[in-house]
């Protein structure tokens, strides 16, 4: 489902997105601040996006559980 | 002049205009001005005192009728009437003409005086009443005082037979002893009386006073009065003391007088015959009630003088406030007085020219004047001012960056992308789906009841808040973005797909195996909470996050410092700063976020090998260019190669950093020597100096002044830009160079080190909010049977409120505060030039704002 295309993916969308909010931008004297927070707000979720998906593409490690005690059944948590 | 439109990014384009009005509709003009409030008039008469101006007259005027209205205010308070708010007139904005202001002038001089003759009036018969109740009381008291001491007289008479009677009084009283002996009455015994009041807590002063005094020589009584007594001056309660004082001989009466005068008692006559006390008191008792009638009466006239005041004091005071405002501003004018006309100097921004030109129309069509009002706009070497028109949701962000300093005219505003990346490096910090929501409502809430709450009295800390509504409202949705990709509610995961991990053994564990070729899509997958190796995992990768937005927020800082130099047009800050500048940093942490980047990329265990530590690797890139850790297994082919070459990059740009600028500032300072120009300001300081003050002063002005300073050397008008010419010296431009190249090389470390506070910062705040689900929640959801149904709903609104108050508000002002950080140092020194000059127009708006009418 998600593999490394969803970072092109993701990046084609925000470029777009970018342009789009570029263009549509209301006018007016607020053109600027509409253009210039639009913008910066989808390049800058969209790196903390990109960072944690590229983090956990190819881990290192696993988890491991901490809460088998006896008193958890196997059933407890089993999705 | 068309000029570009004003936008956040620079700040607005400043023309300085002279303005000549005709003297007869000064006071219109600049009133009219003061609504538009775009012009920051210069002042031309800074040489002249406050009171030599022109109108110095008229404000003292309206200082006395502001004082007088104060004087209601103040009345008012007292009598707790309240003032019809401001808010409630439906335009008190208008302008009064002239007379107006006269008959205002004159309406609350009489009615001063009559509001102080009657307060005059209250006061006095206010005095009188306390007067008549402390008599009454001393009256009331004296009577059991006089029985009482009756009954002693035959107990004095015993002491004085007695030898173990006091020592002192004994003597003292040897001489009448015959006397006294031979009647009971106060008269044959030659004793007097005072009777008076005094506060209570001197009664034992008093008491000592007298006795030392006197030498014990005297017979004292005194009973509080129960009720406290009302100072008419101060409106303060007295609690005080009746006291009678017997004693003999008419030269220790006086001094007992004398003694309790200075110490503050009142002293009432009593008489001693019981008969004529109680006629006493009845006369006292129709005198007060009279007297409270009168009293009421006075009263009710004050209040009702008051309250009509009270209805349009608001107005009055926002009236005579701009009024004053415009006469100080009319002070900064200079006159001419053979063409009878107001010279004045502003700065405006040229795009609201237009609409100053038509105001000043409208004013003159008014007035019916013949003369128009003219402008000029003149040119000059004068810093201009910075100005950036805000409105409520770019001032907050706006003020962050002017908290830190002034922007240099037509520099990059910082304030504009902070809009996005404060919030954000905040939310980084504070990601948390929950909190983020609480900020979120938070924030709506304000700005949905922004006008009631902007209209009331806050308190310091929530006006504060109120005033950064909308940066909350940034904060609050970024939180809950960030909260979303750490995959935090509450502290609680948010299982919104499916996960990339499966439990070995059927879903129980302990290790996990990877579901094939999926990802993770959204954020960090929460089948990382609650185990025993997530801090490993997501320390890791909070680090790296914090270095790579580090990197990022500091490149994107870093170009705008290219931008600014492309603007003022000084390729050698490109050259000599930009460019050695920006591979210095990118050949450094450039490559370490390179790295970081590239070895996610990679899929190590599926190469069967172990990836290379990145910590060491810079450290090894350093200490031994050349060589790896492990020189068998680098991150990728050539690493040793492309390091040494990044490395030597590096340590080229420093001396290019050092010495470009100031020598290429030199040489083109020697050239021009050469070639016989000169710098403006090393010559034509005098003539400067009197062109700063002439109203006159145009660039043709200026230029005949050059013209004449007659050496023969052309000037050279560079940088007229800038108003202040500093002659150039090149150990002064090297010394700055050194310390900017110093500081610039060791930033890039300490700062890119600065932004791992992303990382401990939203570690802190996660941890602290799973200890607290721990501590509170957990505990009552073990909690079982009916007991537990209560223990839920209580340690729920315990848990809730620390979450608010400790993790929303302590929390979110630590982040808030680290935020700032980042953005004053950590961006701002990449770029931020500064020494700009604040634009402070002549408002009414703002002067109302500054100085509320509450």
């Amino acid at each position: 489902m998600a593999n490394g295309w969803s970072l092109v993916i993701g990046l084609i969308v925000i470029v777009v997105f970018c342009g789009v909010s570029w263009c549509a931008a209301p006018k007016g004297e607020n053109q600027t601040v509409w253009r210039s927070t639009l913008i910066l707000s989808a390049v800058a979720c969209f790196l903390m996006w990109a960072i944690t998906f590229l983090a956990q593409w190819h881990p290192l490690i696993q988890p491991i559980r901490n809460d088998l005690r006896p008193e958890h059944t196997p059933s407890h948590r089993a999705y | 002049m068309a000029a570009p439109k004003d936008t956040m990014f620079r700040s607005a384009d400043m023309s300085l205009t002279q303005l000549y009005i005709a003297n007869e509709i000064g006071r219109e003009v600049v009133s009219a001005l003061g609504e538009l409030g775009v012009m920051d008039f210069r002042d031309l008469n800074s040489e002249t005192t406050a009171f030599q101006r022109t109108f110095t007259q008229e404000i003292r005027r309206l200082d006395n009728v502001e004082r007088q209205l104060r004087y209601f205010h103040s009345q008012m308070d007292k009598a707790s009437i309240p003032m019809r708010s401001i808010y409630d007139f439906n335009n008190p904005f208008t302008s009064p003409s002239a007379s107006e202001i006269d008959e205002l002038a004159d309406k609350s001089q009489s009615l001063e005086n009559r509001i102080s003759s009657l307060n005059e009036s209250y006061e006095t018969l206010k005095k009188r009443e306390v007067e008549l109740t402390e008599w009454r009381w001393v009256l009331r008291e004296a009577g059991g005082f006089f029985d009482r001491a009756r009954g002693q007289t035959e107990e004095i008479r015993h002491s004085m037979d007695n030898d173990d009677a006091p020592l002192l009084r004994d003597v003292e009283h040897q001489p009448q002893h015959g006397e006294a002996a031979a009647d009971r009455s106060f008269s044959v015994m030659n004793i007097g009386f005072v009777a008076g009041v005094i506060p209570r807590e001197r009664i034992a002063a008093f008491e000592r006073i007298l006795w030392r005094t006197l030498r014990g020589n005297l017979y004292m009584n005194q009973s509080e009065i129960p009720e406290p007594i009302i100072n008419p001056e101060t409106n303060e309660e007295v609690s005080k003391n009746v006291f009678i004082i017997f004693a003999h001989g008419k030269e220790i009466i006086a001094k007992i007088r004398k003694i309790s005068e200075s110490l503050g008692a009142d002293l009432y006559s009593v008489d001693e015959n019981s008969e004529l006390r109680r006629d006493q008191i009845r006369e006292v008792n129709t005198r007060l009630s009279d007297l409270a009638s009168v009293l009421q009466n006075t009263k009710q006239t004050l209040d009702a003088e008051l309250t009509a005041i009270s209805r349009s004091l608001a107005a009055w005071m926002v009236i005579i406030k701009k009024e004053k405002a415009v006469y100080q501003t009319l002070n900064k004018f200079s006159y001419d007085h053979q063409r009878k006309t107001l010279i004045a100097e502003a700065w405006a921004p040229t795009n609201s020219l237009g609409m100053i030109k038509s105001t000043l129309q409208d004013v003159n069509d008014r007035a019916g004047l013949s003369v128009p009002t003219i402008v000029n706009q003149i040119k000059t070497t004068k810093t201009p001012p910075t100005y950036f028109k805000t409105n409520k949701f770019t001032l907050a962000f706006q003020t962050i960056i002017d908290a830190y300093g002034t922007i240099k005219y037509r520099e990059v505003n910082p304030g504009l992308p902070t809009i996005v990346t404060f919030p954000f490096l905040f939310a980084v910090m504070f990601g948390d789906f929950g909190h983020g929501t609480i900020l979120l409502l938070a924030a709506l809430a304000m700005i949905y009841y922004e006008k009631p709450l902007s209209r009331g009295k806050l308190d310091e800390l929530f006006s504060m808040i109120f005033y950064g509504r909308y940066i909350v409202l940034m904060m609050g949705i970024f939180s809950m973005y960030t909260g979303l990709i750490y995959c935090d509610a509450f502290s609680k995961e948010l299982a919104l797909f499916p996960s990339m991990w499966k439990w070995q053994n059927n879903g129980v564990g302990p290790n996990a195996d990877r579901v094939e070729g999926y990802v993770y899509p959204f954020g960090l997958d929460w089948r990382w909470h609650d185990t025993d190796n997530d801090l490993l995992f997501s320390n890791s990768y909070k680090m790296k996050l914090s270095i790579l937005l580090g990197w990022a927020h500091m490149t994107f800082s870093l170009g705008w410092s290219l931008v600014n130099a492309r603007y003022f047009a000084t390729p050698i800050d490109i050259w000599g700063n930009f460019v050695p500048g920006m591979i210095f940093f990118q050949s450094i942490f450039g490559y370490l976020g390179f790295s970081i980047v590239y070895k996610w990329f990679i899929d190590w265990p599926a190469r069967g090998q172990d990836p290379p530590s990145l910590l060491n690797m810079l450290i090894y890139m350093f200490l031994q260019p050349g060589t790896l850790e492990n020189p068998d297994a680098p991150l990728y082919k050539g690493q040793a190669t492309v390091q040494v070459i990044l490395l030597l990059l590096a340590v080229c740009c420093v001396p290019i950093l050092l010495f470009l600028k100031p020598f290429y500032l030199r040489y083109e300072h020697n050239k021009a020597r050469a070639l016989g120009y000169r710098g403006i300001g090393e010559n034509t300081r005098v003539a400067h100096a009197l062109d700063d003050d002439d109203e006159n002063q145009t660039l043709n002005g200026g230029r005949d002044s050059f013209g004449s300073d007659g050496d023969g050397a052309a000037m050279i008008t560079q940088g007229i830009e800038s108003g202040e010419h500093e002659e150039f010296e090149f150990s002064e431009v090297m010394i700055h160079q050194i310390i900017h190249t110093i500081e610039f090389c060791l930033n890039c470390v300490s700062h890119t080190a600065s932004y791992l506070r992303l990382w401990a910062l939203s570690l802190a705040h996660q941890r602290l909010s799973i200890v607290l689900w721990d501590m509170t929640m957990n505990i009552a959801f073990g909690i079982s049977g009916f007991l537990g149904v209560i223990a839920i709903v209580v340690i729920f609104y315990f848990w809730f409120a620390l979450t608010v108050f400790v993790l929303c508000v302590m929390e979110g002002t630590s982040a808030m505060l680290h935020s700032l950080r980042l953005h004053w140092v950590e961006a701002m020194s990449k770029h931020f030039m500064g020494d700009g000059i604040p634009f402070e127009p002549f408002s009414f708006k703002i002067l109302l704002e500054e100085e509320p009418i509450e």
